[in-house]
């Protein structure tokens, strides 16, 4: 079976992260956000994922190579040289996509995290016998997005309505899809959108059919998404009584922690709370509702919330970040410092305290 | 009788990408020193200036960039200017006198008898040829451009006292607590090969120094295993301030324009620096229009060749516009500096901004800035590929790389 990554954009939402790599690189729970995909792709039998890209596709192509052989599945990349939209990178796919088995393909949108039910998908796929399938999500607040309007029994797709003004469902596309070929012959090689063009197509020959998704879902899209994203990730390794989660008298409810990561004494780490390879956590400190990538070192003392801390960072001794600060690559926030939501472009160096968000170039 | 081979070198330093992140989002993709100022690089005034140099036999750019940054760009400038220019790369700090002692050999190829100092980021008049006289005038080690500013501005700078009558360099201190002079350094000197003798002591200096202290046996093996000398030495505190006052350093001062190139906000100054200065020395660099065949031009604007501006624009004053822009009837662009590759729908206007490469500005938008270049916000910077939507207004607003604004933003940083 294949499937299709869309990845796209410049992901400029999550700068300063993704100024520093193309945005599926970025790290999540310790792994690159669109490895958390690939892996599940591979755990149902996927032999082939293909990544719809426009940038940086160098940077793409060498993580490839990296994670190809240690993962064992075949990766390739589909490059646009105009935006296609979100349905017009499948045309461009198109021979990759099909072959002489005829089966469907799963096509996902790359910032989003879930626990990924294909194989429930697949299975949803061939009881209904229509052409294509989309996992839904029920949201609180539905306006900001998609609503997918469906027959609550069977999960045909009545119709999609973008951003509504007055209630009509609270399930919302999960972006995450099963599609026959056959669909592949309702794309044109143009710019075009699945949700506004495509699935209204087959919504109108009610052979669209959507699952709701069961577990959590999130677009990580945006820091503070991004955030959530983790608490709602690791509680479901929770759920999952994961052997990953770590667990000690400084521990605090659902914390990641990487076996190369140090942690010294007298800390308090979590809730949610992610620590990458690599890093090194002075004695005294307090980290929650944050996510330290690889390379960085929390020196004494430091008091970390609601943050995001950069590749290869510092936060010096007694230092207060929290409030959604933002760290890029290679910042080094001096010692006592506080920064209360400050965003941090890549290679600075903090001296003095920023006393309200404020984006720091 | 003065020798008819006497060459001269010109040593340029471009810094590297620590000091330009002042200047994002424009240095993400483009390294400060090649970032336009009046349709020309920065670095390349005071190339050109350096072309006035006789016996000019090399210029030398040193800096922390990858050599190829400035690859395209040496070999291209070497070209038209047919004059050897060299890119070194430096590989760690070695302070703004040390760089110069580490390329020694290089520099010293030719057997030069005089060294210029430049730094790449100072914006002035570069009075090469009389700084080279005077130099061998007043005979010392060295000499150092000098201009009179503002008593409250001066602290921002190195304060000296010169003697009014022999010029030379008395008093040397870098960004005084208190007022001690408002002559400043430019940042740019002449000096003979003595200089690195100079610098050369001042490492012997901090190498006995270091010996003075007791060291274990394995701390003396580390030391005596340094080869080249790697600690730092910097021209203003290590070499000025302690020469002053011994008749080896020497002053000459400039009646002309001087700024340093610190903020894009300044840059933006710069360029009708260098514009006003094109009106006096090369006017034909100028665009000129009445609106009839060409578009209005109001004060100094320099217009690419290969930009396409329609006759019912206005332009000016102070307007650079780089190669392969589009600007539409009807547009109206003041102060600013418009990027390659930039498209300008009808009617919209630009004012006090910089609009980065491939940017394109929709039809009625207003792009503009109170122009205060002292304020972070002062001028809007449009990074690389930004889409700005038609009737959309960004006013003191910085707006990072391939963004797409589609509603009006007010002092705002848009990542």
């Amino acid at each position: 079976m294949k499937a299709l990554i869309l990845v796209g954009g410049f992901g400029t939402r999550l700068r300063p992260l993704t100024l520093s790599v193309p945005k599926p690189l970025v790290d999540f729970a310790n792994k690159p956000m669109i490895l958390h995909q690939i892996e599940a792709l591979k755990a149902i039998g996927v032999t082939e994922v293909v990544l719809a890209i426009n940038y940086q596709p160098e940077v793409m192509l060498n993580f490839l190579k990296d994670f190809e052989e240690k993962i064992g599945i075949k990766i390739t990349c589909s490059q646009e040289t105009e935006p296609l939209g979100t349905a017009g990178p499948l045309a461009l796919a198109r021979d990759k996509l099909t072959d002489i088995s005829g089966d469907p393909f799963f096509v996902l949108n790359s910032d989003v995290i879930s626990e990924y039910p294909l194989k429930q998908m697949i299975e949803f796929h061939k009881s209904h016998g229509g052409e294509a399938s989309i996992m839904v999500t029920k949201v609180d607040e539905p306006s900001k997005y998609g609503v997918v309007v469906m027959e609550e029994s069977t999960g045909q797709v009545e119709r999609f309505v973008e951003k509504p003004k007055l209630f009509v469902g609270n399930k919302i596309n999960a972006g995450i899809y099963l599609l026959n070929p056959s669909v592949l012959d309702r794309i044109e090689l143009r710019p075009t959108s699945i949700e506004k063009e495509v699935f209204p197509n087959i919504a109108r020959d009610k052979k669209l059919y959507a699952m709701v998704l069961p577990g959590f879902w999130m677009d990580i899209g945006q820091p503070r998404d991004y955030i959530s994203g983790l608490r709602l990730y690791l509680d479901s390794l929770k759920k999952k009584s994961s052997p990953k989660l770590a667990a000690g008298p400084h521990i605090i409810g659902n914390v990641l922690v990487d076996e190369s990561a140090k942690i010294g004494e007298g800390c308090l780490i979590g809730p949610d709370v992610a620590i990458g390879p690599g890093c090194v956590v002075e004695s005294g400190v307090r980290l929650s509702r944050c996510t330290v990538m690889r390379g960085v070192r929390i020196k004494k003392h430091a008091c970390i919330s609601s943050s995001i801390i950069g590749w290869h960072s510092t936060v010096g001794q007694w230092a207060r970040v929290e409030n959604m600060t933002i760290l890029g690559e290679d910042v080094h926030v001096g010692d006592e410092i506080y920064s209360n939501g400050g965003v941090v472009l890549p290679h600075k160096e903090i001296k003095s305290s920023i006393l309200k968000p404020e984006i720091v170039m | 009788m003065e020798s008819l081979e006497e060459k001269v070198v010109a040593v340029i330093i471009v810094g590297g990408p620590a000091e330009g992140t002042r200047f994002r989002p424009l240095s993400f993709n483009t390294p400060k020193p090649l970032l336009p100022l009046a349709g020309r690089p920065m670095v390349h005034h005071p190339i050109s200036a350096c072309k006035k140099i006789p016996n000019l036999a090399q210029i030398f750019l040193i800096g922390f960039y990858e050599g190829k940054e400035f690859a395209l760009y040496v070999s291209s400038i070497s070209n038209e200017l047919q004059v050897p220019v060299r890119y070194l790369k430096e590989d760690k700090p070695h302070g703004s006198a040390g760089s110069l002692y580490y390329f020694q050999d290089q520099i010293m190829e030719d057997s030069p008898s005089h060294i210029f100092l430049l730094n790449c980021d100072v914006c002035c008049n570069f009075p090469l040829p009389n700084m080279l006289d005077a130099q061998k005038r007043y005979g010392g080690m060295g000499t150092l451009l000098v201009i009179k500013v503002s008593a409250e501005s001066a602290n921002q700078f190195g304060e000296l006292v010169a003697d009014p009558i022999t010029k030379e360099l008395l008093h040397y201190t870098e960004k005084p607590e208190t007022f001690v002079s408002d002559l400043i350094n430019c940042g740019v000197y002449i000096f003979t090969p003595k200089i690195f003798d100079a610098i050369e002591d001042v490492y012997m200096r901090q190498e006995d120094r270091a010996n003075v202290h007791h060291v274990t046996s394995f701390e003396a093996l580390q030391i005596t295993a340094r080869s080249p000398p790697t600690d730092f030495v910097r021209l203003d505190q290590d070499i000025l301030s302690p020469l002053a006052g011994k008749r080896q350093l020497y002053t000459y001062e400039t009646m002309d324009f001087w700024e340093q190139i610190k903020t894009p906000g300044i840059s933006i100054k710069c360029s009708a620096l260098y514009l006003a200065q094109f009106r006096i020395a090369s006017p034909d660099l100028l665009a000129k229009g009445d609106g009839t065949k060409n578009a209005t031009v109001v004060g100094d604007v320099c217009i690419h060749p290969s930009a396409k501006v329609h006759p019912t624009a206005k332009i000016g004053p102070n307007v650079s516009i780089s190669a392969n822009v589009r600007v539409s009837p009807g547009v109206r662009l003041i102060n600013c500096i418009i990027l390659d590759d930039v498209e300008i729908d009808e009617n919209a206007v630009v004012m006090h901004s910089i609009v980065g490469w491939k940017s394109s500005i929709g039809k009625w938008s207003r792009v503009q800035a109170d122009g205060d270049y002292n304020k972070k916000l002062g001028i809007t910077i449009l990074g690389e590929a930004v889409t700005v939507e038609d009737e959309v207004v960004v006013i003191n607003s910085i707006v990072l790389p391939n963004k797409s604004l589609n509603e009006s933003v007010q002092d705002e940083i848009i990542l």
